[in-house]
């Protein structure tokens, strides 16, 4: 549902109401709605060179797979990761991502003779799984929740996953096709069976 | 009525949230003319709502937090939870209005900037003070007595009730009376385990439905709830209370109201010849220009610090520590309830249950220490009760799981076998001389006036209820099934003062002129025309979050002041 819509929804459930108020009628038109705003993804950016751009993509694509759901490149995350690399990092972290994402453009063609990016799935995993067990005493891997702050000194398997984990299921895709979206349930029920391997509902709001 | 020299209205109105909304509604709708003036922007109900129902692929960085701009515009805002980038337009931008931060003790102010206040961003949650809490200082000494007793108060509650809708459901308790309710919204499964366990093996905890100002039946020009979830974005079918949902318009609807806003009131004026305030002093916040409005009556709704500053930046040769302040407590006896402690608990059961739609609301557990009587092994004087959530976890807390591809990511997907049932305390604050909102000598904000400072620290008696609270808390999730249980926050440092965001008490009522700023009506004890109806007359807190109680007062100060005001006695 776009803004419009769902402005006009509103106004019919409250002239229902009895007695319409309707204030928000006419300056619509002049606002900008963050709901019809553009994607945030839809912007262009220009950070990675091409090279670096297939290694994001076949990384972000080994933490989040296509199954028999859609993965990360369906979901737009290797261009979402280049705009935060590039918009959000602070300083520091772009120099921890910088430095990561090159150690694996240096390093994988030395030790396996080609890309990271043209590794078979097995030796991408094994590659991930290596920083992963070199970065454990990351407090990043403390179970914490999302109202923890991003950690800056978290090491770069840490933020790619973030990244990835962050950009995928706040996309379009991730939330209405991998989990579940409704921003007009009309109703609350507590009581709904469960089906085995169902989808929680995509969170509404992102405390921090 | 008698005066007849000329107004530019019959009453101001300085604020539009919580309680100026209402003081508006009500002086309009007894066919006075009133002017309200809101320092903040205009935001019109629904076309200001930006970030409504916005997905998080819309949002900058899909949600992320601006952190350059948080950090530098809004330092104090962005600290609460319901701050985010779909609201961001409704807070106080603290570069641009700042408070002493570096002097006095650390307080987190948190604030609106805006047309409606905190109504917009508020939690919702409504409940009557009890006759306890009416008796409390009285009874305890901490404080002054209360110059009002619950049977005065309570049909200024169901006044208020009616108009806002509050949702909950009655359990006939002395500490947390009953009022007029909607229909309760439904509980999710695991609640109702919780429920029927407490009953067996905790029975004197009463689990109730949080009563909350969210519609779930139509009323007049808005409609119930849709479950959409985040409520601090705006409510465009004005399904929760808010100045622009609910008491604006129907201000409006008298032909009664003009509202001014970016309308900053520096000062009052008072006349000496005639011992009331003659008009108020204002700046346009965009353009700076000063004007001056007269009027017969003043209602002051600027928030309890609002207020606070505004009457002790009117200060005059006849009250030279503060506009109505020959008692000397003006500023003093802050008060916040302390949060942010509690225990959540894991539970295993219900795990062939979901849930469907976004209950923007929790359940309560109403105080149980300290009812009735001093209970005779407590270190501490009156209670707390607990707001509870359930938190059905999701991707936001596993994305930082060991591991990679499918199985991660089916992990961070599906509904985990398990549910937390979140208890987050709230304890009752004794009011202390000590704690205080001043005026900084050296600091002044881009209009010329004074920025507050504060001087808070919590007491002995709120640490040792702090540490009660945990203990109690483990005992009721045991006591619920919990397989675990984690109890969360420090009691011997508390929550930041001002992040219950409940701040009152800093001009108090009282019968006693030499220790109390207002009377019973609200009335300053020493100006007749002046009614300050925010939580600033607060004389203690309760344990309850206080804005229901702010709008009765309100209500009832309206309907006083006009009666006044016609039989020629103001
Ligand atoms: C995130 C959050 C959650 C909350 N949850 C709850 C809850 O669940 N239950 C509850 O009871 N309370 C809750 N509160 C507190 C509640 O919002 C306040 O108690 C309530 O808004 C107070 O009403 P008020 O009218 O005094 O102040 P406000 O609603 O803050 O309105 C004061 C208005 O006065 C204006 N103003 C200030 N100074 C001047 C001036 N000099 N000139 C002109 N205008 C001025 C301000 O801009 C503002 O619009 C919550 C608050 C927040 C922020
Ligand atoms: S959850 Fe209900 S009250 Fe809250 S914004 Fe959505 S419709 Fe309005």
């Amino acid at each position: 549902m776009n803004r419009r819509q769902f402005l006009e929804c509103a106004a019919i459930l409250v002239s229902g109401a009895t007695t319409g108020r309707l204030a928000f009628a006419l300056t619509e038109e002049q606002m900008v709605y963050l709901a019809s705003a553009p994607d945030y993804t839809s912007q262009k950016v220009d950070y990675f060179s091409p090279a670096q751009r297939k290694l994001v993509a076949a990384i972000a694509q080994t933490i989040i797979p296509r199954t028999d759901s859609p993965g990360a490149i369906d979901a737009g995350v290797p261009h979402f990761i280049e705009l935060m690399v590039a918009q959000w990092l602070n300083d520091g972290e772009r120099s921890i991502f910088n430095a990561g994402l090159k150690d694996i453009e240096t390093r994988i063609p030395e030790e396996h003779g080609k890309a990271f990016d043209e590794l078979d799935g097995d030796r991408q995993l094994a590659v991930l799984e290596a920083l992963e067990a070199a970065a454990s005493d990351s407090p990043w891997y403390v179970q914490g929740n999302i109202r923890r702050a991003f950690i800056s000194d978290a090491p770069f398997i840490c933020q790619i996953k973030e990244l990835t984990a962050w950009g995928f299921f706040t996309s379009e895709v991730g939330a209405t096709t991998v989990l579940r979206y409704n921003v007009m349930p009309m109703r609350f029920d507590g009581n709904t069976p469960r089906t085995p391997g169902e989808s929680t509902w995509a969170p509404f709001n992102f405390y921090h | 009525m008698t005066d007849t020299t000329t107004h530019d209205f019959d009453a101001i109105v300085v604020g539009s949230g919580i309680t100026g909304g209402w003081a508006a509604k009500e002086l309009c709708e007894k066919g006075l003319k009133v002017l309200v003036l809101e320092r903040g922007r205009d935001m019109p109900a629904g076309t200001g709502y930006l970030g409504e129902h916005a997905p998080s692929w819309k949002l900058p960085f899909n949600g992320k937090p601006d952190r350059t701009l948080w950090e530098r515009e809004y330092p104090v805002q962005s600290k609460v939870y319901a701050f985010s980038a779909a609201n961001i337009q409704f807070w106080n931008n603290d570069r641009e209005n700042p408070y002493a931060v570096d002097e006095g003790t650390p307080f987190d102010w948190y604030r609106g900037n805006v047309v409606g206040g905190r109504s917009l961003m508020w939690g919702r949650q409504t409940y009557r003070f009890s006759e306890q809490d009416f008796k409390a200082n009285a009874m305890d000494g901490h404080g002054i007595p209360w110059p009002v007793d619950y049977d005065e108060i309570a049909p200024w509650y169901s006044h208020v009730e009616k108009f806002i809708g509050v949702n909950g459901k009655k359990e006939g308790l002395a500490q947390l009376p009953d009022g007029e309710f909607q229909k309760p919204m439904s509980w999710f499964a695991i609640e109702e385990t919780i429920h029927g366990r407490l009953k067996k093996h905790a029975p004197d905890i009463t689990l109730t439905n949080a009563r909350t100002a969210i519609l779930t039946e139509d009323l007049p020009g808005r409609s119930a709830c849709h479950y959409c979830g985040p409520c601090e974005n705006g409510c465009s079918t004005g399904s929760y209370f808010s100045s622009q949902s609910s008491t604006l318009p129907a201000a409006q609807a008298t032909g009664n109201l003009t509202l001014k806003s970016n309308a900053v009131v520096e000062r009052l004026e008072y006349d000496k010849a005639t011992g009331k305030i003659s008009k108020v002093h204002v700046i346009d916040a965009n353009t700076r220009a000063r004007s001056a409005f007269s009027a017969r009556l003043f209602f002051l709704c600027a928030s309890t610090v609002g207020t606070t500053q505004l009457l002790l930046n009117s200060a005059s040769a006849e009250f030279p520590n503060g506009l109505a302040n020959r008692s000397g407590v003006l500023g003093h006896y802050l008060m916040d309830h302390f949060l942010g402690l509690g225990v959540a608990g894991i539970y295993m059961d219900d795990t062939d249950k979901y849930y469907y739609g976004n209950r923007p609301t929790g359940l309560y557990i109403p105080r149980f220490r300290n009812v009735a009587q001093q209970d005779q092994e407590l270190d501490f004087v009156r209670g707390y009760g607990y707001q509870t959530m359930i938190n059905s976890s999701n991707w936001t807390s596993a994305f930082n799981n060991k591991g990679f591809g499918a199985g991660y990511k089916n992990a961070l997907r599906e509904i985990p076998p398990s549910w937390m049932f979140y208890m987050g305390g709230f304890g009752e604050c004794l009011p202390q001389q000590r704690n205080r909102v001043y005026l900084s000598k050296t600091k002044k904000d881009r209009f010329g006036i004074p920025q507050v400072a504060f001087d808070f620290t919590w007491g002995d008696n709120e640490k040792a209820m702090a540490k009660d609270l945990l203990a109690q808390g483990e005992r009721i999730q045991k006591a619920a099934g919990a397989v675990m249980s984690i109890a969360f926050g420090d009691a011997e440092k508390l929550s930041v003062p001002g992040a219950g965001i409940h701040e009152m008490g800093t001009a108090r009522m009282g019968d006693d002129p030499a220790q109390a700023v207002l009377n019973k009506h609200n009335q300053a004890h020493d100006i007749p025309n002046l009614f300050v109806t925010d939580g600033s007359f607060m004389a203690s807190s309760s344990c309850v979050n206080p804005s229901l109680t702010y709008m009765a007062f309100t209500a009832r100060a309206c309907d006083y002041a006009v009666t006044q005001l016609r039989a020629g006695q103001i």
